[in-house]
């Protein structure tokens, strides 16, 4: 009798994780690309960044200048590896920072009955304000500099992470081992540390993913209307508001950071719905 | 009912007035001095000072808190440093180009989001199921600007079939107001199409097992007809609520969709505040959408007792 069933081939090591979440790995590949293209910046890109050569001003891209020259003869092809750092900074900062946030407040307004009505009230207020009009706010009256811009965003994002945990926290205080945990005695502190923080930390990572997308696109938004990261500093967002004059003539000044830009979100959109997958398989069926 | 509505909306100005507090503070509780910063590097300390008491910095907190929020419940939401005039009256000039595309790209994404979700449903697990849910994280990942720049090179620029900047009154006649108006729309719809359709395939998902599904099937129903009558009718709450929620991706993809396409509107007004750090100006335009923004998911609130009998309050 001729096999039913063809055996199954299993797939182990690193190939069969990549076999069984192309997402998570096309994600992470095209994140490391980035992450190299930060770190090797300075030897990759062909002249310094902030040159100015007025006599090469909005050349077309060519051999010598491979994404073109912007206003000013400013090498664009240096421009756009420079701004990955400020990109990644920005989105991973934000992400840890709102993450770090939210937990602290979804903890606390988890556990502690009398807080959670008005901490809930102030993240409600906060998330009624859209978040790119908090961060344009909050820019508005500080200065420009990356770091204002990483705070800025921290705080409209990190609302949303609260909420998160708190949910998370609430339905994990029913579990049948935190009653055992609080019947055996184990303080408040422990059982936050040893029972509910675990449980937490998977939808966080899946959130702060997320996170850490809407950051870097909100950046680049800010630095596009001026209200950002400082002109001087090469960020995608900065290029991009810079071509904005001259968009209809010279396309390829707004076109290449937005390449980049929108590869690199896509990257960590996918890293996060594959981590979601992941993570949480009772998520992955139903979205 | 009548009680809950009430309630409903009774709770919602507490969340009001905190945001209020809330901009309000911010140019106490800014690092800095406010007034320096938005004076400009330039200023003389005569100018910085005046900016303090124009802004009121010069007086106690709670009674300038006291003053501001009895001068917004009037409708006046100050002056505006840079023009002098009345923060209303500005805002007043701008409403009608962002409404008029909030109002278009909110009819586009839903017409265009609501179907995609529930093709990708139906057909889940097929090429046609990724494929749109594809598009969505694409939808995702590209900021709208940089939809907006592509849209209007190929279809303005290069095919000529849109004008490729500006606004035209909608008193100057329905055609030529929405042939400003497509491009825009569609760049900023993307996000509000890719949330609004990832939505509704997750909850047609879960609508589709259900029991009376099957019988529908099983009495020889027409496939459109279980889709469209039977499953979206009870999948829509989800829906409604995300429709709600994304309305604050669209206010600030307004900001910057108003910039690419040299939309004269709020977005615009905003940016301009910003330059000019108009403090005033950008208070009194932060205040209006997120108040909008608290009535928009008010309303969808009181939509749910509409779209499903069975949610009592």
């Amino acid at each position: 009798m001729p096999d039913v069933l063809p055996p199954v081939k299993v797939r182990r090591g690193l190939s069969g994780f990549i076999y069984r979440n192309p997402a998570i790995a096309f994600g992470a590949a095209l994140l490391i690309l980035m992450l190299l293209i930060a770190l090797l910046a300075p030897l990759l890109a062909t002249v310094d960044p902030t040159a100015l050569a007025p006599a090469q001003r909005t050349r077309n891209p060519s051999w010598q200048h491979w994404f073109g020259t912007d206003m000013m003869g400013r090498d664009i092809y240096s421009r756009v590896l420079y701004g990955t750092r400020v990109s990644l900074a920005v989105g991973f900062s934000v992400a840890i920072l709102a993450s770090l946030a939210g937990l602290a407040v979804g903890l606390v307004s988890g556990f502690v009955r009398w807080a959670d009505g008005i901490l809930m009230r102030v993240m409600d207020g906060m998330m009624s304000i859209p978040p790119i009009l908090l961060a344009i706010t909050l820019m508005a009256l500080t200065r420009g500099s990356v770091g204002n811009v990483i705070a800025a965003i921290s705080i409209a994002e990190f609302p949303r992470v609260a909420r998160l945990v708190r949910g998370v926290v609430l339905s994990l205080r029913e579990q049948p081992y935190v009653d055992a945990a609080v019947a055996a005695g184990t303080r408040a502190p422990v059982i936050i540390l040893r029972h509910i923080l675990p449980n937490t930390l998977a939808p966080m990572t899946v959130q702060a993913t997320y996170v850490c997308a809407s950051a870097m696109i909100v950046e680049s938004i800010l630095s596009f209307i001026g209200a950002g990261t400082p002109p001087i500093i090469p960020s995608w967002g900065n290029i991009m508001a810079e071509g904005r004059a001259l968009w209809q003539v010279k396309p390829f000044i707004v076109f290449f950071p937005a390449v980049f830009l929108s590869l690199t979100v896509l990257a960590v959109n996918m890293l996060g719905d594959g981590l979601r997958d992941l993570l949480d398989p009772r998520m992955a069926k139903r979205l | 009912m009548l009680a809950h509505i009430v309630r409903r909306i009774l709770v919602t100005i507490p969340v009001m007035g905190f945001v209020a507090l809330f901009v309000f503070s911010l140019l106490y509780i800014a690092p800095g001095d406010p007034a320096a910063v938005i004076a400009g590097d330039q200023a003389s300390p005569e100018d910085v000072e005046k900016i303090r008491i124009s802004l009121g910095l010069d007086r106690p907190f709670l009674a300038r808190f006291g003053e501001w929020s009895w001068l917004i419940l009037q409708g006046d939401l100050g002056t505006s440093m840079f023009t002098g005039m009345p923060v209303m009256t500005l805002i007043g000039q701008r409403l009608e180009p962002t409404l008029s595309l909030m109002a278009v790209t909110l009819v586009l994404s839903v017409v265009v989001a609501v179907p995609m979700g529930v093709a990708a449903a139906w057909k889940a697990g097929t090429w046609l199921d990724r494929s749109l849910m594809g598009f969505a994280v694409l939808g995702f990942s590209v900021p709208v600007f940089v939809v907006g720049y592509v849209l209007a090179y190929v279809f303005a620029l290069e095919l000529d079939w849109f004008p490729v900047q500006g606004y035209t009154p909608l008193s100057r006649g329905l055609g030529p107001w929405l042939q400003n108006l497509v491009l825009p729309s569609i760049a900023l719809g993307c996000v509000y199409i890719a949330l609004i359709a990832r939505i509704t395939r997750a909850s047609m998902l879960e609508v589709l097992q259900q029991d009376y599904i099957r019988t529908a099937r099983a009495k020889g129903m027409a496939q459109g007809g279980i889709l469209f009558v039977h499953a979206l009718k009870n999948a829509a709450v989800p829906i409604v609520t995300v429709i709600g929620i994304g309305i604050a991706l669209l206010i600030g993809g307004a900001v910057v969709t108003e910039s690419v396409f040299a939309i004269p509107g709020l977005g615009r007004l905003t940016v301009d505040a910003i330059l000019r750090r108009d403090y005033p100006l950008i208070q009194g335009i932060v205040l209006l959408f997120s108040f909008v923004y608290v009535l928009v998911n008010l309303a969808v609130d009181l939509v749910y007792t509409m779209l499903d009998p069975r949610i009592r309050y």
